[in-house]
């Protein structure tokens, strides 16, 4: 159970979703690290929870919320497919 | 280059926006009925139109070239533009670059969508392939929720309430009931902002830009009296979508753009911001300077609701209704309308000078694309 954030290869830059090149130092490689945790921002509601959470290495992702959990909480990380999933 | 002389906008029009358009309406015959709309208002004759830009999302498969056929124009300069909500500044931008150059001399800007529920569908899980990819797999269902979220983030931040954001809303609605162009005409109430149907909290209703058919165009022009470009400028993609989103590119762009337009906030007498939702429309007034104490809440009660700053005067695309990319040219053609004295019952007194911004293109959490222009009047 974790999300995969793609990391720059020269100067270990996190960024999600996945670039090109890497905005600070234009590196063209990625390593996949897992995320497991992170702290939800913000969400809202429409077919399902949404909300933004903030990785530990830095990136901020929009994913599936599903459990019940109010923005200032750790939520945990997994993901359906390419999609981020929080709990 | 801050030089935008040599070319000034001689018209500008918007067909009537409509919530249920007429069979056999399509973005082609919209954006048609645009350029013949143009052509009349401003007398201009078709064979001496030798430019044409073109903004939708829903013309695809064709392309500017496509109408350029159809409606027998031989131009010289030919250009589509896809950048939605920034695509009315960003074809002028480019527009006026190519009159400078002598690459045209009589150029007409369209943008226009008609969506039909497949092609709506389509325009929301598809909208690039990070949305199709990351979001719509969720799903989010469309921008709303990423919306709500940030509107959620600018109320704790400023201190916000709902009631806030609907001092502008029902100011803009005030003026579309003088807008006949306008789809929603009827005056609201605070009260009736309020009560409006949840959307996605703290969104309902009426924070959320109407979809409507309908299709905007702008005239250029080499030679004669029109509406001139003090300044214009772009910031587009500013924070690699890696900021809090209640910042727009206009944060970045607003100072070089006063500066070109030897002007401020403070000279302008109408304002067009791009308003999809309340909350951006009020990040990019104060991206421009309009609140230069930060103090939002005070900014809406104060300059919206008690001095009734011009905001949106055609109603803004809340009121008016937002056509695909042409609500990237909406107010654009409010401002020249207003400049060029035509605005009828809601003409801005004295109206000389106006800033327009653009703003669009959600590439995952919010807008990427930015700009701005300053007009003046003839």
């Amino acid at each position: 159970m974790s999300l995969q954030v793609f990391v720059c290869a020269v100067c270990d830059r996190a960024v999600f979703p996945r670039r090109f090149l890497c905005p600070d130092c234009g590196g063209e490689e990625w390593r996949e690290e897992p995320v497991e945790k992170g702290v939800l921002e913000a969400a809202a509601e429409r077919e399902v929870r949404v909300g933004a959470v903030r990785t530990p290495l830095g990136p901020l992702v929009v994913a599936r919320i599903e459990s019940d959990a109010e923005p200032g909480a750790e939520v945990t990380l997994d993901q359906d497919g390419d999609v981020p999933v929080a709990r | 280059m801050a030089d935008y002389s040599g070319a000034v906008i001689v018209g500008a029009v918007e067909t009537p926006y409509t919530r249920h358009p007429e069979e056999g309406v399509t973005t082609e015959t919209l954006l048609a009925d645009a350029f013949v709309r143009a052509l009349e208002s401003t007398g201009i004759e078709r064979r001496d139109v030798d430019g044409l830009g073109v903004a939708s999302f829903t013309h695809t498969p064709d392309r500017a070239i496509d109408l350029a056929w159809k409606l027998g124009l031989r131009p010289r300069w030919l250009m589509d533009d896809g950048n939605g909500g920034a695509s009315g500044i960003q074809l002028l931008q480019h527009a006026v670059r190519a009159i400078q150059a002598g690459d045209a001399s009589t150029t007409v800007l369209l943008s226009g969508d008609h969506f039909d529920r497949e092609s709506f569908r389509r325009l929301v899980d598809e909208y690039n392939r990070t949305t199709a990819q990351y979001l719509a797999g969720i799903p989010t269902g469309g921008p709303n929720v990423l919306f709500a979220m940030l509107t959620a983030q600018q109320m704790s931040k400023h201190g916000l309430e709902r009631e806030d954001y609907g001092r502008l809303v029902v100011a803009q609605r005030a003026w579309a009931g003088l807008n006949p162009l306008a789809v929603y005409r009827d005056q609201l109430t605070l009260e009736e902002y309020l009560e409006s149907p949840v959307v996605a909290e703290p969104l309902h209703r009426l924070d959320c830009v109407p979809v409507v058919s309908g299709a905007d165009a702008l005239v250029l022009s080499g030679a004669g009296e029109g509406v001139r470009i003090r300044a214009l400028r772009a910031r587009h993609n500013h924070d690699g979508q890696e900021g809090d989103g209640l910042s727009t590119g206009i944060a970045e762009l607003s100072g070089p753009l006063w500066q070109d337009a030897g002007a401020g906030p403070e000279d302008v007498h109408l304002v067009s911001v791009y308003d999809d939702y309340p909350a951006m429309a009020l990040a990019q007034l104060a991206d421009l300077g309009f609140a230069p104490d930060g103090d939002l809440p005070g900014f809406l009660r104060r300059r919206i609701e008690e001095e009734h700053l011009p905001v949106n005067t055609s109603g803004g695309q809340l009121s008016a209704g937002q056509a695909g990319a042409a609500g990237g040219m909406h107010g654009l053609v409010e401002a020249v309308t207003q400049l060029l004295g035509r605005a009828g019952e809601r003409q801005v007194e004295n109206a000389r000078l106006a800033v327009v911004t653009g703003y669009g293109m959600v590439l995952y959490r919010y807008g990427a694309c930015a700009n701005a222009v300053v007009l003046e009047s003839p």
